[in-house]
């Protein structure tokens, strides 16, 4: 077998505990990073976990922005590539976890921080005016989890319907849907045709009953 | 005479039957991947051209084939609807993959569990995507359909549904002037 496809790393397997991964790349490596961020927010990093290589930097809600305000503005890390929540549905840690991703271009670094939320108080404030492209990610995080981002310009659902009143990707929403609470157009002709379900994108009120308004002509 | 079954009716029928089977223009409803599919049925080397179909049509006005290739989420379902009655009478559907005639490995909340939940559909086509062959061979059963329909009763008999038009004016408005043949959107539906 090519050694490139041998598997290498599991991290609970104690007899391998201190191989390496052979997978592992030099831009994960941030330790420096990470000691500077711990110097500067001693309070702020709540733990860093390191796995094959890869570091996770828990921080605290508090300090979040402080923290993306220094790895934006003095670290180097200008690209966020990528933001989304997870349902952990545990009852012994706070249920959810908000990720980061941060590219450090010239540096070829990159770095994740991971929030803990707890499920009564899932509230983050929102980075969007460090990094425009946390905008429609921080709306599928909404749109799914429900977790609120405070300061966020516009802080709508992404994919579901403005009217629909779950969260979908939280672990407790049947897979199937819950019956009736997406509507769908009316089965005969006579029904009429149905609403717009983007009407609050045009400074519309959506309405639940999908029922069309009444032609003026 | 029985008229649904008169010689001349049935004769018209034929030419009428013959140009309507020969000349479907197709709107294409590329959803999701099947789409690319019916890309290759439009194409070339399939050349539904064969079967007058190769001109497909982007607007409803134009179009009387309604093939719905893709997975329809439940928010689309309400757009696919608002073209299919834009669509003038008669039109035919047809739903193409697994996806939409039922859903197909989509399980899930967020996609209608086959678009006849919606709309009428003439023909199912099965497969994952369905080869182009399978779409010829569904818009073909869409011809022998619309071959065997009685289309001049069906069209213009006393028993359609249109019949309230042909009737005066003032038979069909109401007192506040609201024409009682067309419902609330303002369309004429079959
Ligand atoms: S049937 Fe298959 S190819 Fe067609 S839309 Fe569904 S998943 Fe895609």
């Amino acid at each position: 077998m090519p050694e490139s496809l041998k598997f290498h790393f599991t991290p609970v397997d104690e007899a391998h505990a201190d191989e390496k991964n052979v997978h592992e790349k030099a831009s994960t490596d941030v330790a420096d990073t990470i000691d500077i961020l711990k110097k500067e927010f001693p309070d702020g990093i709540s733990d860093v976990v390191v796995y094959a290589g890869e570091y996770t930097v828990f921080v605290t809600r508090d300090s979040l922005v402080e923290i993306c305000t220094a790895l934006k503005e003095t670290l180097g890390f200008s690209y966020l590539v990528d933001l989304a929540g997870v349902d952990r549905f545990t009852e012994d840690a706070p249920r959810y976890e908000v990720y980061y991703c941060f590219v450090n271009i010239h540096a070829k670094k990159r770095i994740r921080l991971k929030v803990s939320l707890d499920e009564d108080d899932p509230v983050l404030p929102s980075i969007t005016r460090l990094f425009k492209a946390a905008d429609w990610n921080e709306r599928e995080c909404y749109d799914m989890l429900g977790i609120q981002f405070e300061g966020h310009p516009d802080l709508r659902r992404m994919y579901m319907p403005e009217d629909f009143e779950f969260h979908p990707q939280r672990k407790e929403f049947p897979l199937l849907g819950i019956p009736g609470s997406l509507p769908l157009p009316p089965r005969t002709p006579e029904g009429g045709l149905t609403m717009d379900p983007f009407a609050a994108a045009r400074q519309g009120s959506p309405v639940k009953s999908y029922q069309e308004p009444e032609s003026e002509f | 005479m029985d008229s649904a079954t008169g010689y001349l009716t049935t004769t018209v029928d034929a030419v009428v039957n013959w140009a309507r089977s020969n000349s479907l223009m197709p709107m294409p409803m590329g959803l999701a991947c099947c789409a690319i599919e019916m890309m290759a049925f439009g194409g070339p080397k399939y050349d539904v051209g064969r079967f007058g179909s190769e001109a497909m049509r982007f607007s409803p006005r134009q179009a009387d084939l309604m093939i719905v290739a893709g997975w329809c989420s439940y928010k689309m379902a309400h757009a696919i609807r608002r073209v299919w009655d834009q669509m003038a009478d008669p039109k035919w559907c047809i739903a193409m993959g697994a996806c939409a005639s039922s859903g197909g490995m989509h399980r899930c909340y967020g996609v209608v569990q086959g678009i006849d939940n919606f709309m009428p559909v003439d023909v199912y086509i099965p497969g994952c995507p369905p080869r182009p062959e399978a779409v010829i061979h569904a818009l073909m059963d869409i011809q022998e359909k619309i071959r065997n329909e009685y289309s001049v009763t069906n069209d213009y008999s006393s028993g359609s549904p249109h019949a309230e038009l042909a009737q005066p004016e003032s038979a069909r408005l109401t007192a506040d002037g609201r024409d009682l043949s067309l419902n609330g959107s303002g369309l004429v539906h079959a």
